[in-house]
């Protein structure tokens, strides 16, 4: 490593010399450096100004005033510093990264030269296992000729005990048949000769085997060398990996239809290609549904892989096996890993605001339970230049969250939802702006007769009448006034809204509680609070109800936009003629629970709502 | 301790010179103030002006953390010395305010106001000064002056008169749209620019008037049961009888339902509260519904509030101070 450091150092000294000697003369006593060792180079890259002013190879450090002297003597022309420190910056960076060159290089090394250490015990493992067999071999082998020999040996030996036996039989035949061949007493001779005869001819008639009874052959079968042979030829190759070794899910490494899996082998093992095999995990496997998901395979050849086309916000198992030309290795443990969720659905028209919060509401986008929801707001310009992610809503349990926000800006807020494998995707942003208060009309309380404007904010009442029966009164809708609620956000601060409407509008505009009788006309009851219009033929009369009563009042020019001024704190609902500034009325009550705004229809005509609109300095004096 | 002794000798020396030096600084100082002076008051005629325009403190009394005061001065419209009333809010005393002027009714002085009206907190509230006169000129020895409530003395109906005995006296029009205004803005922290007018009864018809006679000049207009149409009721016909003479037509000038429906100029916000109780109304005295009316078919905005059980008192008008107070500051703090 010191030798690589060391060469590293020269070049990049060489790089210096390069780029400076363009620059100045001093550079003959800057060439002049005989061996540039470590110690010179360090001095050059610490400080290269230095070096072009004192004698490069001196031993003794220069001082740091020195260095300024020099400095100012060399580069008194300013305009050279700014290109020498650079070019002396970027010959620094070269240097570190040829240090890092070299240090990668070294490690290479280290691991050829660990690899060859394991591969040679391999090898001579393995001759010694092959020498160990056929030795083992020739012991057998020799064992069983020694056996043959022996046997044969002994057979050899009884036979020729056999045929000496035989010869003895025939000698004292012989002898006995001369003797009596010399016996003079001829009727001796013919008394015996007789059964000597016989036995002669008897003995004649015995054929002594003289074969050899024994093949002097010794039969050698052909040495079976075949698991020698693949002993040998295993030499060559490597054993079957062993099964890898599955990771669990990293956090972020998923997306909404993929999985990014990582695995790794034991150091030992060789491996030509993995395989990943994956299949998802379906909670509700029910007994009767046998149907077992199929699994899918992925051929590899990397520790790693991304399979992709899967299903969002799902639970897959996945396990892996190693490849090489030896075998497949034994599956891995089994993994769990989960696919991020799709991204959640802003409701827009279930959302709301005031300049102090907004209440954003949405639709989780996933037809399985996430974990929880993270809701992201940004700032944005009055360029309209989106900025950065300003504040983050982390772990909201549910699918609406109130958001604290500051007056008189606008944001973008994003929702994503969460599991194990990660967040999902933005959801596509609502824009808040919090200059005013901001609400929607919630459509489920609307009397049937009412009808509403594709944008949400008028109301129709329609000249002809609908049958009682053609009505479809639901829990929630306003069965006898011909009213809606709009779904303000609950915040104890204050509100103001503005509603239209024409000369001859008969209507009713102001305040309920969410659970206001159904049956019952605004303002006659104590759960809402109203301002109301009656046209009669003479005259336009003005009540503002509440529990059925009204203060007699005459209001002489005719609102036509009607303020409404809601402040939660000082307990008071205002209404005002909205092109006049003119207050009409403030109701006075301290209202013990969250009120919605309401609107009405007396008879057939059109209101209009209108939102989102800073509340005028009057409202609230 | 010697040393010491003989340098102490010489700084008595020095302390003599001092104290006769610093003495003749401060002499010389003195007469320069005075002369500073001379020449201010040369420089500076209104100087003479604001000395015609003298003002006397009757009284002052710490109120609402601010202070109500009475002052006394010589008018020069009416030519008598009058008296008004005076409410000056904390804020006055760092900053300029609006001042919002109240005209009482019959019978009243400056005091029936500040003692009964209950308006300080609200005005300290809003940092507003209230401004209340006399109802008329007092002490000028004119036969009949004090012979009955609704005439003369007390009831100077904010008209300019032009008959004899009361015309040179009796010109409140003129003193509570010109004189006090100014003489108003030349001894207090106001802002000129910013005055609304508010009454009852008699003074809630000298509000009207005046509003409407003066388009822009106030900011805000209300009134407590006001006497609505003049030339129609028998204290108007009397009044205008006595000061304007036997012409008719002299009277519309100063009636609010006539001025009503001819009024052009900046949008008017005129809130007017009125008891259901009240033994004028019954009697015809006030007739709000011609006010209203007119003011309905001109499109002059009108919130007029019919209050059922209050009467014609200043317990009817204590009761809703505070919501003309509120309307009054929407318009002057805006």
């Amino acid at each position: 490593m010191d030798l690589t450091g060391g060469r590293l150092n020269v070049i990049a000294e060489e790089g210096e010399q390069q780029d400076f000697s363009r620059q100045s003369s001093t550079m003959e006593a800057y060439r002049a450096v005989p061996e540039p060792g470590e110690r010179t180079f360090q001095r050059f890259s610490v400080n290269t100004n230095e070096s072009l002013r004192f004698e490069p190879c001196e031993d003794s450090c220069p001082s740091p005033t020195g260095a300024e002297d020099g400095h100012d003597d060399v580069f008194d022309k300013g305009e050279y510093e700014d290109e020498i420190i650079s070019i002396r910056n970027q010959l620094q960076g070269k240097v570190t990264e040829m240090e890092n060159f070299a240090g990668h290089l070294e490690e290479i090394f280290l691991t050829v030269e660990e690899n060859f250490g394991r591969r040679e015990q391999h090898l001579e493992q393995h001759y010694n296992d092959v020498l160990q067999t056929l030795s083992q071999r020739y012991d057998e082998r020799a064992s069983g000729l020694q056996e043959e020999k022996k046997a044969k040996l002994e057979s050899l030996y009884s036979q020729l005990l056999v045929c000496g036996q035989a010869l003895d039989a025939s000698k004292e035949l012989i002898e006995t048949a001369q003797e009596i061949y010399r016996c003079q007493d001829k009727r001796l001779f013919l008394k015996t000769v007789m059964p000597t005869i016989k036995r002669v001819e008897e003995f004649a008639k015995e054929d002594v085997d003289l074969a050899l009874s024994t093949g002097l052959e010794f039969s050698t079968p052909i040495a079976d060398l075949s698991d020698v042979k693949t002993m040998m030829d295993s030499i060559n190759i490597v054993p079957a990996p062993s099964a890898p070794v599955i990771n669990p899910q990293l956090p972020n490494s998923a997306t909404q239809t993929s999985l990014h899996v990582c695995w790794s082998l034991f150091s030992d093992d060789t491996v030509e290609y993995y395989e990943l095999y994956y299949r998802p995990v379906l909670e509700d496997v029910s007994a009767e549904n046998t149907f077992a998901p199929q699994e899918s395979k992925i051929k590899v050849k990397e520790t790693h892989c991304t399979v992709t086309d899967l299903l969002p916000n799902a639970q897959y198992e996945l396990w892996v096996t190693a490849t090489n030309t030896t075998g497949i290795s034994p599956a891995s443990e089994k993994a769990l890993y989960m696919t991020v969720p799709s991204p959640p659905v802003i409701k827009q028209r279930e959302c709301s605001s005031c300049p102090e919060a907004a209440l954003i509401r949405w639709e989780s986008g996933n037809t399985n339970p996430v974990d929880s929801y993270t809701v992201e707001l940004s700032e944005t310009g009055t360029g309209g230049a989106k900025s950065n992610i300003t504040e983050s809503i982390v772990a909201v349990p549910t699918c609406q969250c109130m958001i604290q926000l500051q007056a008189g800006r606008h944001y973008l807020i994003f929702v994503r939802a969460v599991n194990v494998g990660g967040p999902s995707d933005r959801s596509e942003p609502i824009s808040i702006s919090t200059t005013g208060t901001f609400f929607y009309l919630l459509e489920d309380t609307a009397h049937p007769c009412l009808s509403m404007s594709e944008d949400g904010f008028t109301i129709f009442y329609g000249d002809e009448e609908l049958p009682i029966t053609a009505m479809a009164f639901e829990d929630n809708t306003f069965t006898r006034c011909v009213a809606i609620l709009g779904d303000l956000i609950p915040v104890r601060g204050r509100h103001y809204w503005e509603v239209e409407v024409d000369d001859e509008t008969e209507f009713r505009v102001g305040v309920a509680y969410k659970d206001a009788d159904r049956d019952s006309y605004l303002g006659a009851n104590n759960s809402s609070w109203c301002m109301r219009h009656i046209r009669t033929p003479s005259r336009h009369k003005y009540e503002f109800l509440h529990n059925g009563w009204s203060p007699d009042l005459r209001i002489t020019a005719h609102p036509l936009r009607i303020g409404v001024a809601l402040d939660y704190d000082r307990g008071t609902l205002s209404f005002f003629n909205a092109n006049l500034e003119q207050h009409l009325h403030t109701f006075h009550c301290h209202f013990q629970n969250y009120v919605h705004p309401c609107f009405s229809l007396d008879n057939p005509g059109a209101l209009t709502l209108h939102n989102g609109i800073a509340a005028p300095d009057y409202a609230f004096i | 301790m010697e040393h010491h002794k003989g340098g102490g000798g010489f700084s008595d020396v020095m302390t003599l010179n001092g104290l006769r030096l610093s003495r003749s600084v401060l002499r010389l100082v003195g007469e320069l103030t005075k002369l500073k002076k001379l020449t201010l008051c040369l420089s500076k005629p209104e100087e003479s002006l604001r000395s015609a325009m003298a003002l006397t403190q009757v009284s002052s009394n710490k109120c609402a953390g601010g202070f109500q005061k009475v002052f006394e001065h010589e008018s020069t419209e009416l030519k008598c010395k009058m008296k008004f009333a005076i409410y000056l809010p904390p804020k006055a005393e760092t900053d300029k305010c609006p001042v919002f002027y109240w005209l009482s009714g019959l019978t009243c002085t400056e005091q029936n106001f500040i003692t009964k009206a209950g308006s300080q907190l609200a005005a300290a509230e809003q940092g507003i000064i209230i401004v209340a006169p006399d109802t008329s000129p007092r002490g000028c020895n004119i036969e009949g002056e004090d012979e009955s409530w609704d005439f003369g003395t007390g009831a100077g109906f904010y008209v300019d008169a032009t008959q004899e005995p009361w015309k040179t006296n009796y010109r409140m029009y003129s003193y509570v749209t010109d004189e006090l205004p100014k003489l108003i803005n030349a001894n207090f922290p106001t802002d000129p620019d910013r005055m609304s007018i508010s009454g009852h009864s008699m003074g809630g018809h000298g509000a009207l008037i005046c509003a409407l006679k003066n388009p822009g000049k106030y900011k805000a207009v209300s009134a407590f049961a006001p006497i609505c149409n003049p030339v129609q009721c028998p204290w108007g016909q009397k009044a205008f009888t006595g000061y304007l003479g036997s012409d008719r037509s002299t009277w519309e000038a100063y009636d609010a339902t006539v001025l009503a429906g001819s009024y052009s100029g900046p949008q008017l916000d005129i809130l007017i509260d009125q008891g259901r109780d009240d033994q004028f109304l019954s009697a015809s005295q006030l007739l709000p519904d011609n006010l209203i009316a007119v003011c309905s078919e001109k499109k002059i905005p009108v919130v007029f509030r019919l209050q059922p059980g209050y009467d014609h008192s200043y317990f009817f008008i204590y009761s809703f101070m505070n919501d003309h107070i509120k309307h009054h500051a929407k318009y002057l703090n805006a």
